[in-house]
């Protein structure tokens, strides 16, 4: 099975629209298994309830930002290993330093297309 | 069908997010403006821009984005607090989140604007920080490696879609001392249980006490079980039955996610005091998998069970759905024709003598009364609070008062009230115009005011409210209040009415309805864009709704707009006069009765009036007024329905005979007929005739003095009548 079949991927984004051209790039990845949340909260309560390799997360969000979305993903014993890809309005460097000390496999700066996303993922997860 | 192009899709739904994420913006500017200093404001306002940015680039929305990244750059100024939120930085950042309302809206319609327009509202905006901002795209470069996630293999088969799928039930048994004196067996029940379906069974034998301890008759064991069954509660609660009130029983939804399978694990570990002392805790006990076998740790005791569902999802807010309206618009048409369709059946059945209180009469009333509760819930569909188009208001409020150099503030109330949409969006254009008005004519200059000894600062209000069964809305002033004598002579000058005709207050005011009375010759920057106020009431008449004034010398001048909640249905009295059926709208009718000749009065050749309850109301035949014969002249026993408006005032329609009482479905005549006069729509009854439904306001109006002496005479055009600006005092 290839790696695009088994890989869970969890999206959050406050934005329908966003959430909407992630989700519709991921299947036209091929990647099937792909839940999504529209803030941090309920990500993490997504998370709890089934695990997820990857979370595909935007910066900007009411509430918890993606950060603070890592920073609690990290902290939890169980949810601690899951992949993280950022979306940012820009590459603000404040952003993407703060993402590396939290741990951030990656990031990407919008706008983005599907070619940017799938390069972006299988840095992560190797190729799909 | 097509399957529809995903993309465009999401590109619609983008619109639709930038209203919303559009009137977040303009209710944080609002509170902005009003004071809130927090950072969470400014926060939203930044948020709005910023996800607006985001999905148009998305979409390669070019302007949209070279725009927002702008003015969300000023605005990030503001959230780091280098730039702070005074009055200029507001009027600015409201005149951005105008240009960027446009934008969107160019930029769906596939329009475009005018570049120096925008040009200009951003230097201004970005003088406010003194500098241009980074173009887009230029930032710092920024190091970062991309960090190879380790993906364990064997963990993807793990699927927690799967997991999340496996249904069952824990089930927490301990039976207590009577069971076993009811002569009940715990062995006979797991048996039973295990029929169901797969069993995991573990009994906890660590309250069993040293033999020397141990009382015979005293059970000290319990078990904790997981059914692999997709099964109802019931399924698994009746092999419990017999052993009711006997045990302590414990059935609860196997919680199959990773968190709750721990804690199923723990509740199969039942006492917090005595951890297990078996060294190989089976993983295989719990199904549901998770890479690490769980390990068993102190938990919740028996008694209170394990908490075994997963945490709640925080509140959200209203969960919504978005339609698209014209599969609202069908339904809406569909409930028409269900209420037309009952019509029929119900006067079918009547047709054919059934007693009522027949099982048919019943039915055919519960028929009657869902057909309402379902017509109310697809209206309640459509209904839309007004708080959109008063934003819209607000900006218009911003934009006249700044061409005019008036200070104005507009007050809003009743924000929530709740509209048909096609009317919110029918209403806009009057609306606009009417709070230009209050604007440009309604509020005196700032030295006038202040010379008559008001605050510089004008206020508009703009207020919407349900009552008895109709949406009203209001836009006043508190103005100088209509200049009746220079209203008079304007309209005599233009021949709009004859002069030295008395008039009272209220029909001088009405004469700013009357066509060609506001053909003003200088066209004003503002109101005057050859708009009068009788386009305004057509408008609102074609909307079912009314339009009165009224105004008060010094103190200003208030617009009530009266709606109908829909434009769908509506309750009528069914009516025939002269050989025609009408439909008389309920709302209006305040009385029915039949007239004894004593109580008509004759004031002329065609005037009458009847005598009720010690006032005289003028007497309409309906027949005569809407042309389908001579006025009768002798009126004895017929039938009046006594109609009012909302100012009061009332008239006595004749009729021939009153038929029934019923729900109509309105079918516009407009777009055959344009307006006629006294009739507001049309209808299909349920013996399938048309009628006409009768706009009694409109009647009453054309048989008033005023409006007949106006609409008898024509216009004369090219009269050079004063600006319109000098039809107020002050």
């Amino acid at each position: 099975m290839a790696l695009r079949d088994q890989l869970h991927v969890l999206v959050v984004d406050d934005m329908s629209t966003s959430r909407g051209l992630i989700l519709q790039a991921l299947d036209g990845f091929g990647v099937r298994n792909v839940r999504n949340a529209q803030d941090g909260p309920s990500a993490l309560a997504a998370l709890g309830k089934a695990p997820a390799h990857l979370v595909i997360s935007d910066y900007n969000m009411p509430g918890m930002d993606g950060l603070e979305l890592l920073k609690s993903l990290r902290s939890d014993t169980k949810l601690g290993g899951v992949g993280f890809i950022l979306i940012t309005g820009k590459a603000d460097p404040d952003i993407i330093n703060a993402g590396k000390q939290l741990g951030m496999n990656n990031f990407i700066a919008k706008p983005f297309d599907p070619q940017g996303l799938l390069n972006c993922i299988e840095a992560v997860v190797g190729r799909l | 069908m097509r399957a529809p192009d995903p993309m465009a899709e999401i590109r619609a739904s983008f619109f639709v997010e930038c209203e919303e994420l559009l009137e977040s913006l303009q209710d944080g500017l609002t509170a902005m403006e009003g004071g809130a200093s927090d950072s969470e404001t400014i926060n939203v306002c930044f948020r709005a821009v910023h996800s607006i940015k985001g999905g148009a680039g998305a979409f390669g929305l070019d302007d949209l984005v070279r725009f927002a990244h702008r003015y969300e750059t000023v605005m990030d100024e503001m959230r780091a607090g280098r730039l702070s939120a005074d009055a200029e930085a507001m009027r600015l950042f409201f005149r951005a989140a105008d240009v960027l309302f446009d934008l969107v809206r160019a930029a769906r319609d596939g329009t475009s604007l005018d570049e120096a327009d925008i040009e200009a509202t951003l230097s201004e905006l970005e003088g406010l920080t003194g500098g241009s901002p980074k173009p887009e795209g230029e930032a710092e470069a920024v190091e970062f490696t991309p960090m190879t996630l380790s993906l364990d293999l064997p963990g993807l088969d793990i699927s927690p879609d799967e997991a999340a799928a496996a249904p069952g039930w824990d089930i927490s048994f301990k039976p207590e001392r009577e069971l076993f004196v009811t002569g009940n067996e715990p062995r006979h029940l797991l048996a039973a249980l295990s029929e169901v379906g797969p069993l995991e069974t573990r009994c906890d034998t660590s309250a069993v006490p040293p033999l020397w301890d141990l009382d015979p008759e005293e059970n000290y064991l319990s078990w904790s079980m997981r059914l692999a069954a997709d099964v109802d509660r019931e399924r698994v609660a009746e092999i419990f039955d017999f052993v009711d009130g006997v045990c302590r029983l414990d059935i609860s939804r196997c919680s199959s996610d990773v968190a709750g399978a721990t804690a199923c694990a723990d509740r199969l570990s039942p006492d917090p005091t005595s951890a297990r002392p078996d060294p190989e805790p089976e993983p295989a006990t719990v199904p549901i998998a998770e890479p690490s076998a769980p390990t068993p740790v102190a938990a919740a005791g028996q008694t209170s069970p394990a908490p075994a569902s997963p945490p709640e999802e925080p509140a959200k807010p209203k969960q919504t759905v978005r339609v698209d309206l014209d599969r609202i618009d069908r339904m809406v048409n569909l409930v028409g024709e269900l209420v037309i369709n009952q019509a029929m059946l119900t006067q079918s059945v009547a047709e054919m003598g059934i007693p009522a209180n027949s099982p048919v009469s019943h039915g055919l009333e519960e028929f009657m009364q869902l057909t309402r509760d379902i017509q109310d819930s697809v209206m309640m569909i459509r209904a839309q609070p007004v708080k959109s188009l008063f934003q819209r208001m607000a900006r218009i409020v911003r934009e006249a008062s700044a061409s005019v150099d008036k200070r104005v503030r507009l007050v809003t109330d009743g924000e929530a009230t709740e509209v048909d949409k096609t009317v919110i969006e029918r209403l806009s254009d009057p609306l606009t115009h009417m709070v230009r008005n209050a604007v440009d004519h309604g509020l005196e200059s700032r030295d006038k005011r202040v010379a008559a000894g008001k605050p510089d600062e004008g206020v508009v209000r703009l207020s919407a409210a349900h009552r008895s069964g109709r949406v009203i809305i209001e836009v006043s002033d508190d103005g100088a209040g209509i200049n009746r004598p220079k209203v008079k002579q304007i309209a005599e000058e233009k021949g709009l009415i004859a002069s030295g005709l008395q008039l009272s207050d209220s029909e001088i005011d009405n004469l700013l309805f009357l066509p060609g009375f506001s053909t003003a010759s200088k066209v004003s920057d503002l109101s005057g864009r050859g708009v009068g106020m009788d386009v305004v009431r057509s408008s609102i008449q074609s909307l079912g709704g009314r339009i009165a004034i009224s105004s008060e010398p010094g103190r200003g001048t208030t617009l009530q707009i009266s709606l109908p909640l829909t434009l769908a249905v509506l309750d009528g009295m069914v009516v025939r006069v002269a050989g025609e059926t009408i439909v008389v709208p309920l709302g209006s009718i305040v009385e029915t009765l039949t007239l004894a000749g004593s109580e008509i009065r004759h004031l002329g050749p065609r005037t009458s009036v009847i005598h009720i309850r010690d006032s005289f109301v003028p007497l309409l035949d309906l027949g005569a007024e809407l042309g389908y014969r001579t006025p009768l002249g002798q009126y004895d026993s017929s039938v009046v329905l006594l109609i009012a408006k909302e100012d009061g005032s009332r008239s006595a329609l004749i009729v021939d005979e009153i038929q029934e009482q019923r729900q109509v479905v309105i079918k516009g005549l407009q777009e055959s007929y344009g307006h006629v006069p006294g009739i507001a729509a049309a209808t299909i009854l349920g013996d399938g005739q048309v009628a006409l439904i009768l706009d009694p306001v409109d009647l009453m109006a054309r048989a008033s003095g005023a409006t007949r002496a106006a609409a008898d005479l024509t216009i004369i055009p090219g009269r050079e009548p004063s600006a319109e600006e000098s039809l107020h005092a002050g």
